[in-house]
């Protein structure tokens, strides 16, 4: 049988056989229908639109029965057995309409390679996001075709331009190439024993900071499980996000502890502002609020204690801190400008977004106690009365210099200067 | 519960059963046909119950299909079947080392059957084989009577005869082309130890039975909500999935004649 087949065979499937007959032709040499046949099938009916005929040649009788039924099954329609001059058989098929799945196929996508690499960036050129992505393709990735009768998923955030801004896969690939190890990236070992009252500065504000990072951890994660899988790259990037955070609360708690310090206190006020956070439930408002605002803010604190700090390691871990939060800020800028840009009604939104933590903070006199210390006594570098009055000056100038700063990114984003000036005065004394 | 509620019968043969009639419950209640439903644990019941008007449709298998026709004398009303209960066939598989190259080979082997109230996987074909010339006195039978009153809905005897056939037990066996075409396009069979043979005629399968005096207006929201289901609709895909089907079909009588021949003469075992 074998060596019939052999002797029989006819190009293979990705030649395709031009007859009187069918739009394809595959030659089943003498397989069974389940000893592999209908790998060969099913992917070539898959090529045809519906009514377009397969022919099958097989030498193989069981065939005879096993096709006819196979096909009324699957609802193809079994045309004909034909006997061949050589002698097999050539079964038509009609490729059935049941079960079509939508969109068209992809081909001739070949990604670019720069350097031996393949980016994100040009991933996303070659298949754009839709518009508007339809809840029930579930986890189709972007591209695939979908076989009707899949459930609808509960994703919510369905429009592209309230999701994913055009930059979102170079942000991605830059996430991904600044990737960093807090184990083995950090010298660790060039910590030497600081006074008590640095350390235990130290232990304050790092205690604050990986307060706030858990806070910028876990309120992405509410969102991508909402995300449509078309706009997937914004679900990595977030991913990178939460990763860059994870990192964060690592290395802060790591280095709180690494000198003796110990954490310090993390304060009621801190605790208000980060669950007004943690509540929010639109994306664009979450992404301005924690974004712009909250890591925006952040940038000048972790500059500040760049500033200030007491050994070359603390120094390391805020700026290694800082080039993930400016990334996140970056994402958070140009998504709050692609929605605005698409949706004139979202001014209103956000600013209505800020009055109302605002609002619900209001109680929230100042930044909170312990860190105003921790910070003060940090900048002053010990505890005479003249090093704390200049670290008192420098925690004010940075109270300055976070408020400029947020103006100036909002503008950025697109709010008039008045409007910046506004909603910078209304931001969370909490800083994130 | 109003009397415009439908009452269906159905066998619990499996724990699925029980999801499948919720959903097509819900379904029917959403296009305003209210239906409930009653599980038996045999067809013998559920035919007896439907005779005697206790339930309005029976969902049959042919056997129990059939008897509604004979207790009635051909009046009862079928209301619809699935896309693959029509045109079914059984199947003789051998082994490849068997030295079986025809139907009278079969005569001193030994032959795996499903179920004793199996219609695709002993009664028919026997029937069939009987009726080619083969000596079924002359055969070793090796019967897998499993799940008896459920007249072969499980497809565990079949799944035996393969398993039988695979392990040399058995030479030959009987299936039907439903579990033989399934279970090689989900890669169960070794076809090259396992091949058919010799495939019966055609017959039909599962119907829907109802009385002929069931009132036109329940009759008429069945059908309506029965053949609404749709493939593409993800809640009705699930089920018909469940159910072993794609499209609801209209019922036709024409495949039951062999099933009443083999019924009226029982081959000898």
């Amino acid at each position: 049988m074998r060596a019939c087949a052999r002797r029989w065979r006819i190009p293979p499937l990705s030649n395709i056989v031009q007859n009187e007959n069918a739009a394809l032709a595959i030659d089943g040499g003498d397989l069974a229908l389940g000893g592999g046949l209908l790998a060969l099938i099913r992917p070539a009916l898959d090529l045809l639109e519906p009514g377009g005929v397969l022919a099958v040649n097989s030498v193989n009788q069981a065939l005879r029965d096993d096709l006819p039924r196979w096909c009324q099954l699957q609802h193809h329609e079994y045309r004909e057995r034909q006997r061949t001059e050589q002698g097999y058989d050539r079964h038509l098929i009609g490729r059935g309409a049941l079960s079509l799945p939508s969109g068209q196929r992809e081909s001739g996508v070949t990604l670019p390679q720069r350097d031996g690499h393949i980016s994100t960036e040009d991933v996303l050129k070659s298949i754009p996001m839709p518009e508007h992505a339809d809840p029930s393709s579930g986890f189709a990735p972007r591209g695939a075709r979908v076989e009707p009768g899949g459930p609808r998923y509960p994703f919510t955030l369905l429009d592209r331009d309230h999701v994913a801004p055009p930059e979102i896969a170079k942000l991605y690939d830059q996430a991904v190439a600044a990737q960093w190890n807090a184990a083995t990236d950090i010298a660790w070992n060039k910590i030497r024993k600081l006074p008590d009252v640095i350390e235990r500065a130290l232990g304050q504000v790092f205690t604050f900071l990986a307060e706030n990072e858990l806070s910028a951890l876990y309120l992405p994660s509410k969102f991508i499980s909402r995300i449509h899988p078309a706009y997937a790259e914004t679900a990595m990037f977030l991913s990178t996000q939460m990763a860059d955070e994870a990192r964060h609360i690592d290395v802060f708690l790591k280095r709180a502890r690494a000198g003796g310090g110990g954490l310090g206190v993390s304060s009621a006020t801190t605790s208000q502002s980060l669950l007004s956070l943690l509540e929010l439930e639109d994306f664009t408002e979450a992404a301005f609020l924690l974004s712009v605002l909250g890591e925006g803010t952040f940038l000048d604190l972790l500059t500040f204690i760049e500033d200030h700090a007491p050994d070359e390691v603390t120094a390391d871990i805020v700026r290694r801190a800082r080039n993930d939060e400016a990334r996140h800020v970056r994402f958070g800028l140009v998504h709050v400008r692609h929605a605005l840009a698409h949706d004139a009604s979202l001014y209103g939104r956000l600013e209505a977004a800020v009055r109302k933590r605002a609002v619900s903070l209001s109680n929230v006199g100042g930044a909170p106690e312990p860190l105003q210390d921790g910070l003060t006594v940090l900048a002053a570098g010990s505890t005479d009365s003249k090093s704390i009055a200049r670290g008192h000056d420098a925690f004010r100038e940075l109270l300055h210099t976070m408020h400029a700063s947020r103006v100036k990114r909002l503008e950025h984003a697109g709010f008039t200067t008045e409007q910046a000036q506004n909603l910078s005065d209304l931001h969370t004394p909490n800083f994130m | 519960m109003s009397d415009e509620t439908i009452l269906l019968g159905a066998v619990a043969y499996d724990a699925k059963v029980v999801t499948i009639w919720e959903g097509i419950r819900q379904h029917f209640q959403n296009e305003g046909a209210p239906m409930d439903f009653v599980l038996f644990s045999n067809y013998e019941r559920q035919v007896e119950l439907l005779l005697k008007g206790h339930i309005d449709v029976a969902w049959n298998t042919p056997l129990a299909h059939v008897r509604v026709r004979q207790q009635t004398d051909d009046r009862s009303l079928s209301l619809g079947m699935r896309d693959s209960d029509q045109d079914f066939r059984s199947r003789l598989v051998v082994r490849s080392d068997s030295g079986i190259a025809a139907l009278k080979d079969l005569e001193g082997k030994t032959l795996a059957v499903g179920s004793r109230d199996s219609t695709q996987a002993r009664i028919l074909p026997l029937h069939f084989l009987r009726q080619e010339g083969v000596d079924l006195e002359q055969v070793r039978f090796l019967k897998f009577d499993t799940d008896v009153g459920k007249h072969g809905d499980t497809g565990t005897s079949e799944i035996d005869v393969l398993e039988a056939l695979a392990n040399g037990r058995a030479d030959a066996g009987t299936v039907g082309d439903l579990i033989w075409v399934n279970e090689q396009s989900a890669g169960h069979v070794d076809t090259n130890l396992i091949r058919s043979l010799w495939t019966t005629p055609p017959f039909d399968h599962c119907m829907f039975d109802a009385l002929p005096g069931l009132d036109v207006g329940k009759i008429e929201r069945f059908k309506k909500a029965l053949f609404g289901m749709r493939w593409d609709v993800p809640e009705h895909r699930r089920l018909l999935e469940l159910e072993g089907l794609k499209v609801w079909m209209p019922p036709r009588e024409s495949g039951y004649e062999s099933l009443r021949e083999a019924l009226a003469n029982p081959t000898p075992e």
